[in-house]
């Protein structure tokens, strides 16, 4: 039987290439065309070193999308990014400048203070069932509202630690920089939990039909609680790259992450309504959308153009994407 | 065969050989009816008897195969309930149709507001309603109190208002009293013996005896989706009514039974005084390893509820839970799973309760047992590979591999994964939920044997049909819900179509009412 056979083989490909669809070859098509298009503006678009550059730039994004993927394949959304995104970079900041010690904890100081939103955010939409639209963005004018308090509404002051710096801006291997290894290494603990852990499965039948998830004895309010807790860690981890990579964090640094990680990721055909969607479709939205906004600040388009193009960039995938029914 | 019409009674609404098939089902099949003004006319027939089609052929939610309907003489059809409504045909259902937020007045115009500018027109909608509502009798209502401050008996009446309103000629009402108390009951038959009065057409559908005795002039019994008696209330005995009810033809084979379950072993599952929230009154049941045990009752007598209840999906019910005489928590599916309780729950409807339909057949196999083939939450997939092609093995599911999304599969194979998901934990406890709904007919045959294999195999089984045929042929003993609550409990050679019937009706059948009073 040829059905029996052409199964036979798509179960020994790994898990992530058989959930690649029509989406994830369509966004890989656009990055290619996008640096063609490119390279006929200048020729300096398919250096190595600009697109090394742009694979750097790409992995604050790769890393925040990650946990956005993971809400979003549960059928939900993360509207608190931006500002978690600061909280992880300015309390990052803050602790690394309490001594020894503060510098050594830095980095999971900060981490430890996006997963504390995201438990909120986890809870508030599992058990509580608030809609996660309108808790994740209450969450995100509350940590506003803390950070301005925190700074007193100034640039903070305080310095990256060393080890952020280097996390974001070293080299371990040679050539390639420490943030393209972070992503990596994150991507790749994404694509486990995604098809090898019994998380995954919940997360994938949760955006399904959680319904079902739940009848068939999954705990689905925890599994809920804890996407939202790791979207609001990876998140905050993105802020502490970030502040590495600039030495400090800044007021509304995040701001310019919450569309383009959402857009990243939906681009990426993982379905907006959840359950369908897979990591290397992120990974493909991502890059596309940081060439995108290199190419569109090399053109010299003003911000206004940008955020017009990211708007339509996403309901045009939605279009494409988003409406096609659940069962292929 | 009908019987004679008085002369003062005008005949309002004619159907003549309508029939309707969804798939292979016939659930009407030349059906006839006529209706007269002012009467009250009973719709009676057991599950699946074509009640509810028939309803929704006259109320235009479904168009018929064939036949012909006439109201007034003229011939019509219907391609949607406004249609119906226009021709002066509404329907109460069951569930009640009003909107809780909105003021009593809104509910009743929904469909069609008075509007003056393209506006609504807040004055002439508030003397619509009033009109309304004292037309149904409940003139004390304030058409602008808001529906969830009513009580629910007041709500019935202001969702007769709003039919009313509809200037009804006939007024179809489905099971419209089953949420009522009995002193809310007596309110709305006054109203609605007050409207036959004034010449409306009443079609009444009730699985309650003793209110069609009360209520109705004719009776019309439907089987197998055929009128097959009509008659004028009250000339014929309850037991008569049964044996016209009687009559599913036969077409299913069912594994032998063993000769009486071991009585003498302990139960495995037990409960206690279980009641929810009025749906479920003080149930009592248990039952032994190896013994199937059937629901029965006409559709939405508490089989669902009690079913959830025991796996722990409801919340706020009392009673006691026993599990190997120990009493058990089950606050959630997850903790009726777990290992020392040993439940599974086959649920009502495959395709949002029980599969997640985009996923692939490997997926929906294993989702229920995946904490057996991981161990810190890491899938053994070779682990899982053999449970899986044990389950598609065992109950032969025909699928082209088991990476290709359940979706695709027949109905009766989705069935059969749903199954497979749970059987792979070895359940100790299996509830299922009408599991034969809408599968082919060789399908069900493989899962009545399953059934048996599984009970041979020590496990305690309850099976909710609403489908006679499988409590007679599957179950060693059957406990009839009515209204909640377990009315009767039959046994071996007592399992029959004509007590099942009788008790479901919550009335007692000839033979027994005969034997009682030789007794006595």
């Amino acid at each position: 039987m040829s059905d029996t056979t052409t199964a036979r083989i798509a179960g020994r490909m790994p898990g992530f290439l058989r959930r690649a669809d029509p989406a994830v070859a369509t966004a890989f098509a656009c990055i290619i065309l996008l640096l063609v298009f490119g390279s006929l503006y200048s020729t300096s678009f398919l250096s190595p070193e600009y697109l090394l550059q742009q694979l750097k730039v790409a992995s604050f994004l790769g890393v925040i999308a990650s946990g956005m993927m993971l809400v979003i394949l549960l059928g939900q959304i993360d509207l608190s990014v931006p500002w978690v995104v600061a909280v992880g970079a300015m309390m990052a900041c803050a602790a690394a400048a309490h001594g020894t010690a503060g510098m050594v904890l830095a980095i999971p100081f900060g981490i430890a203070c996006g997963v504390l939103i995201g438990l909120v955010n986890g809870i508030g939409v599992a058990y509580l069932r608030i809609p996660s639209m309108i808790i994740t963005l209450a969450t995100n004018a509350v940590a506003q509202g803390l950070m301005v308090v925190h700074t007193g509404g100034f640039s903070p002051q305080d310095s990256a630690s060393a080890a952020m710096r280097w996390l974001a801006t070293g080299f371990l291997l040679p050539g390639v920089p420490n943030a393209v290894v972070v992503w990596a290494i994150v991507g790749a603990a994404m694509v486990f939990v995604l098809t090898r852990t019994t998380f995954g499965r919940a997360v994938y039948a949760i955006g399904n039909r959680e319904r079902a998830a739940y009848l068939s004895g999954v705990d689905t309010r925890r599994i809920v609680m804890i996407a939202f807790a790791v979207s609001g860690g990876l998140s905050a981890f993105g802020g502490v790259l970030l502040a590495g990579y600039a030495s400090k964090a800044a007021q509304a640094m995040g701001d310019a992450y919450l569309l383009p990680a959402i857009a990243a990721v939906v681009l990426g055909g993982t379905s907006i309504l959840g359950g369908r969607g897979s990591y290397l479709g992120t990974v493909a939205g991502v890059i596309l959308i940081t060439l995108l906004q290199s190419i569109l600040s090399v053109m010299q388009m003003p911000e206004a153009g940008r955020q017009v193009i990211y708007g339509v960039v996403i309901i045009g995938m939605l279009l494409l994407y988003g409406r096609a029914p659940a069962s292929r | 065969m009908l019987p004679e019409i008085p002369k003062n009674e005008t005949l309002l609404f004619q159907m003549e050989g309508v029939s309707k098939r969804y798939g292979g089902v016939r659930a009407l099949e030349q059906a006839e009816l006529r209706v007269h003004a002012g009467r009250i006319h009973a719709i009676l027939g057991e599950n699946g008897a074509g009640k509810s089609t028939l309803i929704k052929v006259m109320a235009g939610v479904v168009a018929p195969d064939e036949g012909r309907m006439t109201m007034a003489g003229n011939e019509v059809s219907f391609a949607s309930p406004a249609e119906a409504n226009k021709a002066g045909i509404v329907c109460i259902f069951q569930e009640l149709s009003l909107i809780p937020d909105l003021s009593v007045a809104d509910n009743i115009v929904i469909s069609d507001p008075p509007k003056k500018f393209g506006m609504i027109d807040r004055k002439a909608q508030r003397k619509i309603a009033e009109e309304a509502l004292a037309r149904a009798g409940a003139a004390d209502i304030h058409p602008l109190a808001l529906v969830k401050d009513l009580p629910l008996s007041r709500r019935q009446m202001v969702e007769i208002a709003k039919a009313l309103a509809r200037k009804p000629r006939i007024l179809i009402l489905d099971e419209a009293t089953s949420a009522l108390t009995a002193a809310d009951v007596s309110k709305v038959f006054a109203v609605l013996k007050r409207l036959r009065s004034e010449g409306l057409a009443l079609l009444y559908i009730s699985h309650r005896m003793h209110e069609i005795a009360e209520l109705a002039d004719e009776c019309t019994v439907f089987r197998n989706g055929r009128n097959v008696a009509t008659y004028k209330a009250g000339s014929k005995s309850d037991n008569e009514v049964v044996e016209l009810m009687i009559g599913r033809e036969y077409s299913h084979i069912f594994p032998p039974k063993p000769p009486a379950a071991a009585s003498d072993r302990p139960p495995v599952l037990e409960c206690r005084n279980l009641s929810w929230n009025g749906r479920l009154r003080e149930i009592s049941l248990s039952v032994r390893a190896g013994e199937v045990i059937g629901l029965g009752g006409l559709d939405g007598q508490g089989q669902r509820e009690l079913l959830l209840a025991l796996f722990g999906v409801l919340r706020g019910v009392s009673g006691e839970i026993l599990v190997d005489g120990r009493p058990a928590s089950i606050a959630s599916p997850a903790a009726a799973r777990a290992e020392g309780i040993g439940m599974a729950l086959i649920p009502e409807d495959r395709k949002t309760e029980g599969l997640m339909l985009p996923m692939s057949v490997r997926e929906n196999l294993s989702f229920a047992a995946l904490d057996q083939v991981s161990s810190g939450g890491v899938i053994d997939r070779a682990a899982e590979q053999r449970l899986i092609d044990e389950m598609v093995r065992l109950l032969a599911i025909r699928t082209a591999g088991v990476d290709i999304p359940v979706g695709a599969l027949s109905g009766g194979n989705q069935q059969k994964v749903v199954i497979a998901k749970w059987l792979m934990r070895k359940p100790r406890i299996i509830l299922l939920n009408d599991p034969t709904r809408g599968i082919d007919v060789g399908t069900k045959q493989e899962l009545y044997q399953l059934l048996r294999q599984l009970a041979d195999a020590d496990a305690a089984i309850i099976f909710y049909s609403t489908d006679y045929d499988e409590l007679i042929g599957c179950c060693d003993r059957v406990l009839v819900l009515y209204d909640g609550a377990i009315k009767r409990e039959l046994a071996g050679d007592e399992i029959t179509e004509r007590a099942l019937i009788a008790s479901a009706l919550n009335i007692r059948s000839g033979a027994e009412a005969m034997a009682v009073g030789a007794g006595a």
